[in-house]
């Protein structure tokens, strides 16, 4: 099995993503953005970061990264696993992968602070990861406010979309929990094979540093690949 | 063009005239008058800091080269630097903060070192105009700081009316890097081509080191927005990543960061540093826009670019290295045996100075030994006495700006980006993990603030004190320090012997401590219309932590703990937030350094043994902001419950006394003796403060109450 992180031109959490999956114990493929081919991958992540910048819109740019040419490809053909960390959301939401749209924060700053967020559905993708755990993760961006139009909502919870939610540290939603204006506190989606997040789990995989709810979150997903990895040989 | 137009004297033009034995060219004129500025040259102040300790055991790199380095390990150095940024960000908050950012981490990187860190220390006024310009400071630090990826670990926020005019933006910057990557700009040889990388050149920041930072304010100086340069994360992130790969190939003979002065100084101090002379083909220099004049090229100050020095052999694979980060990368001339640097535009030569008068040459201001002796005796003397203790100062202390909660500016910032903050902004000091060592770094930061303002000789040497101590309640080693020095106009004398009681508190104070001083920042012409701001003085004190994934704790344990104050100094409330709320401004007590260095280690070796209960450091608002500032981050459960020992209006002195190298010990109680034993043997004093309760309280001699919630929530509001 083998894990692609791709970094595009200002991404800058690539570093530290790489470094969770080799403390998880993963083999991984480091792509740049030019890179076209994935058949070696089994999954891909898509880092933090600003990429390009974030000229234009947070991922508007990297979306169009001969990358994600073929990650849409393999998303299409053979349900590529992919996993987008706050930024790899924007990319994930701009590239039409994912639903929705990530704006900038409600209060007009950037916020980096320790969050709570539930888990609101369980799902394939995230084996051992169950409805209604807790997990306290760091959070780090200017523009991650999720938004639907308000038809789609309904749908997102309806057909488990909506995977993750910010609530504050006893897991109560409540709009002082929000931490940056997301409808419905919604802080991670999902569709099909792809999935993303706002918070950082590859910066909580260790105690001393504040959680390790982070290194349990990717564990699932990993677990979540290996097993599809496992079925399709 | 006219001496003047560059911001120079007329003696200082004959003095060019005397060195070149012609009159100068425009173009020459000009180089002159960025590198003879008193942003590039240090003209007022170099003998001043030729006071300051610079060597040490673990000093890899002193002050000289773009940041000084110091020994972690065997397999880690350690650069880092404060750099000010105070000019540009009074006419630009946004733009002058995220320059002055992008600029310290150039400097760093310049060093082949990553950077893992950044920290600032800043002071506004505190009228509504200063509250926007913060804001804008802060968007303009976490802008760059948070787009290149680098953390925001620790800082230090004040406010006065004397910044009003001119706000203080100095950022700290520290990067790692292993010994066989060491790399400065002292290793060009001749034959060696000069690649410039990054931005293309542009019109932005011209006369930006010697207009915008080398004069005073007036309220004209907003006509020199121009002159403030526009930063670039994005390019700032690739050109780091282009040059510290190219570095890490082995593919670059020198470095050197373009900064104040663009073009002309990083030139100029890399031939000067190396002992070669260079031929620059301007035609070559990429640019933004046509039509840049030789003038324009060279003493741009266009961000986000860096000059290597890189012999014919390596030259494919630093251009390959640079194409792959799609940054731009030209030969733009080459380093030669003469000790001429000629700039040729055409074919044609524009201009021949040589680097060493550009450099070494600037006249500078000498200073006579015994007045320099006397400063020690500085300041106006003005003593108020401290009131009867009473309940309202408390919170009136803990609202004050100085004090209060920095929530709001640093959750602003990506503390937590590349894993290794162990403490981050929230703690008094910041312990970072170094990947794959058993030591990490701690690094505190601290600036001056009221405690300079009447004994800026008293006010210096106290934040040296506060910074180590911080390094000492975590156990850790210091390893140097780096100052930055701001101040008002040197031409006015009152001024300038305010700078250099400052500088001389600096100098004693690091000397009596026995710590090094590795680089830092001098910014004069602090001063709008000829009132200038306190004399300030910001430290960064970096320390060797010994376990840094086990710090020592800054919480209260659990009820029945029992506090102590270690090393009380006399209750003289004097320079404090609390005298200033009640009366007016008062001298800060005169710190004594004959036992500095003593007091530190024994702290430090005691905080050493793991686990040895939690450690706050008294600082500004003194011990009550240190006692709410336990609670704030303990169980919610947990108060504390003190005796005073001193009568009267004594006590109030000790509550708010903030002389440095005190701090507050909790430790449980079958650890008392041990604790009370130690320091007697090490003849230091040790007084009980009282117990942790239960009752989520502070009180004070049974008498005086405030309920934790109360204190907290003047504290926290913003």
């Amino acid at each position: 099995m083998k894990i692609g992180v791709v970094t595009f031109p200002g991404s800058n959490c690539d570093a530290d993503t790489l470094e969770a999956l080799s403390v998880i114990g993963v083999p991984v493929r480091h792509l740049f953005h030019e890179e076209r081919d994935l058949d070696d991958l089994d999954a891909v992540i898509l880092p933090g970061g600003f990429s390009y910048g974030d000229y234009l819109r947070s991922g508007a740019l990297a979306a169009k990264a001969p990358v994600m040419r073929s990650l849409w490809v393999a998303v299409q053909t053979r349900q590529l696993p992919v996993l987008g960390i706050c930024n790899g959301f924007q990319i994930l939401t701009e590239a039409g992968l994912l639903p929705g749209s990530l704006r900038a924060n409600a209060h007009g700053e950037f916020r980096c602070a320790w969050q709570t967020v539930r888990v609101t559905a369980a799902s394939a993708l995230f084996p051992g990861l169950s409805a209604g755990e807790l997990l306290r993760l760091p959070i780090a961006h200017g523009e991650g406010a999720y938004y639907v139009a308000s038809g789609e909502l309904g749908q997102l919870f309806g057909d488990h979309e909506a995977w993750l939610q910010y609530v504050d540290d006893q897991g109560m939603l409540s709009v002082w929990a929000n931490p940056n204006g997301s409808v419905a506190n919604i802080a991670g989606v999902m569709r099909g094979s792809v999935a993303a997040l706002m918070p950082h789990p590859e910066r909580a995989m260790m105690a001393e540093l504040g959680s390790t709810d982070g290194r349990r979150l990717l564990q699932a997903w990993v677990d979540g690949v290996r097993g599809r990895t496992f079925h399709a040989s | 063009m006219r001496a003047e137009e560059v911001g120079l004297s007329r003696r200082e033009y004959e003095k060019i005239v005397e060195l070149m034995k012609r009159p100068p060219n425009d173009l020459e004129l000009g180089l002159f008058g960025a590198l003879w500025s008193e942003h590039c040259s240090y003209k007022s102040t170099k003998a001043l800091l030729a006071g300051l300790p610079h060597s040490g055991a673990d000093v890899v790199q002193g002050p000289g080269e773009n940041a000084g380095v110091v020994r972690l390990s065997d397999d880690v150095e350690v650069a880092f630097k404060v750099e000010s940024h105070n000019h540009p960000s009074s006419v630009e908050p946004v733009q002058g903060a995220a320059t002055g950012v992008g600029g310290i981490l150039r400097d760093i990187i310049a060093m082949g070192a990553r950077p893992v860190a950044l920290a600032d220390m800043l002071r506004f006024g505190t009228d509504e105009a200063s509250q926007r310009l913060r804001a804008g400071v802060v968007r303009g630090i976490g802008l760059y700081a948070n787009a290149i990826g680098i953390p925001t670990v620790t800082g230090d926020i004040g406010f006065a009316d004397t910044y009003r005019s001119n706000p203080l933006v100095n950022v700290l910057a520290v990067g790692i890097r292993a010994p066989n990557h060491r790399i400065n700009a002292s290793t060009a040889c001749p034959q060696h081509y000069l690649v410039l990388l990054g931005q293309r050149t542009g019109r932005d920041g011209i006369h930006g080191a010697s207009l915008l930072a080398s004069r005073d304010f007036t309220h004209s100086s907003e006509d020199l927005r121009p002159t403030v340069q526009v930063g670039d994360p994005f390019l700032g992130k690739l050109l780091m990543e282009a040059t510290l790969e190219a570095v890490l190939g082995g593919f670059v003979a020198a470095l050197q960061d373009l900064g104040a002065a663009g073009l002309t100084s990083a030139v100029a101090e890399l031939c000067h540093s190396s002992g070669v002379g260079a031929d620059l083909w301007l035609d070559r220099v990429p640019l933004r826009q046509q039509g840049l004049s030789a003038y324009e090229i060279m003493l741009s100050e266009t961000q986000e670019r860096m000059l290597m020095a890189v012999g014919a052999e390596h030259l494919d694979a630093v251009i390959q290295i640079c194409k792959r980060w799609d940054i731009p990368a030209t030969v733009i001339g080459q380093a030669t045996a003469s000790d001429d640097l000629r700039l040729l535009q055409d074919g044609v030569e524009v201009g021949c100075v040589k680097p060493r008068w550009l450099v070494a040459d600037a006249p500078r201001r000498s200073v006579a030994r015994a007045w320099w002796d006397g400063l020690d005796q500085s300041g106006a003397h003005r003593r108020v006495d401290p009131p009867m203790f009473s309940s309202e100062l408390l919170l009136k202390v803990l609202g004050h700006p100085d004090v209060r909660d920095r929530a709001s500016v640093y959750s602003q910032y990506d503390s937590m980006i590349q894993t290794n903050t162990v403490y981050g902004p929230e703690h008094e000091v910041s312990v970072l993990r170094v990947k794959q060592q058993a030591a990490g770094l701690a690094l505190a930061v601290c600036g001056s603030g009221r405690w300079a303002a009447l004994d800026p000789y008293a006010g210096a040497s106290a934040v040296v004190l506060l910074a180590l101590a911080r390094i000492a309640a975590q156990g850790g080693e210091p390893l140097g320090l780096t100052d930055g020095v701001n101040a008002g106009n040197p031409d006015n004398q009152a001024s300038y012997e305010a700078t250099a009681a400052l500088v001389r508190g600096l100098a004693d104070a690091a000397r009596a401590c026995q710590v090094p001083i590795t680089g830092g920042n001098v910014s004069l012409h602090n001063e709008t219309d000829s009132q200038a701001i306190w004399p300030t003085l910001m430290i960064g004190a970096l320390g060797r932590h010994p376990h840094p994934l086990r710090p020592v704790g800054e919480a209260l344990p659990e009820a029945g703990a029992q506090l102590f104050l270690i090393n009380p100094a006399p209750p003289d409330w004097g320079g404090s937030v609390a005298a200033e709320l009640v009366s007016e401004l008062c001298t800060y007590p005169h710190p004594s350094l004959q036992k500095a260095h003593h007091v530190l280690t024994t702290m430090q070796h005691w905080a050493r043994r793991e686990h040895p209960g939690s450690v706050r450091t008294i600082g500004v608002g003194g011990l009550a902001a240190t006692l709410v500032r336990f609670l704030a981050v303990s169980r919610p459960e947990l108060g504390i419950d003190i005796q005073i020992a001193e009568p009267g209006a004594d006590k109030t002195g000790r509550f708010y006394n903030e002389a440095p190298l005190q701090w507050v010990v909790v430790v449980a109680s079958d650890q008392v003796l041990a604790l009370q034993e130690y320091w007697d043997r090490a003849h230091i004093a040790i007084v009980p403060l009282g117990v942790v309760t239960d009752d989520a309280t502070l009180t004070v001699d049974k008498r005086y109450r405030w309920t934790r919630s109360d204190l907290l929530g003047v504290w926290r509001r913003s």
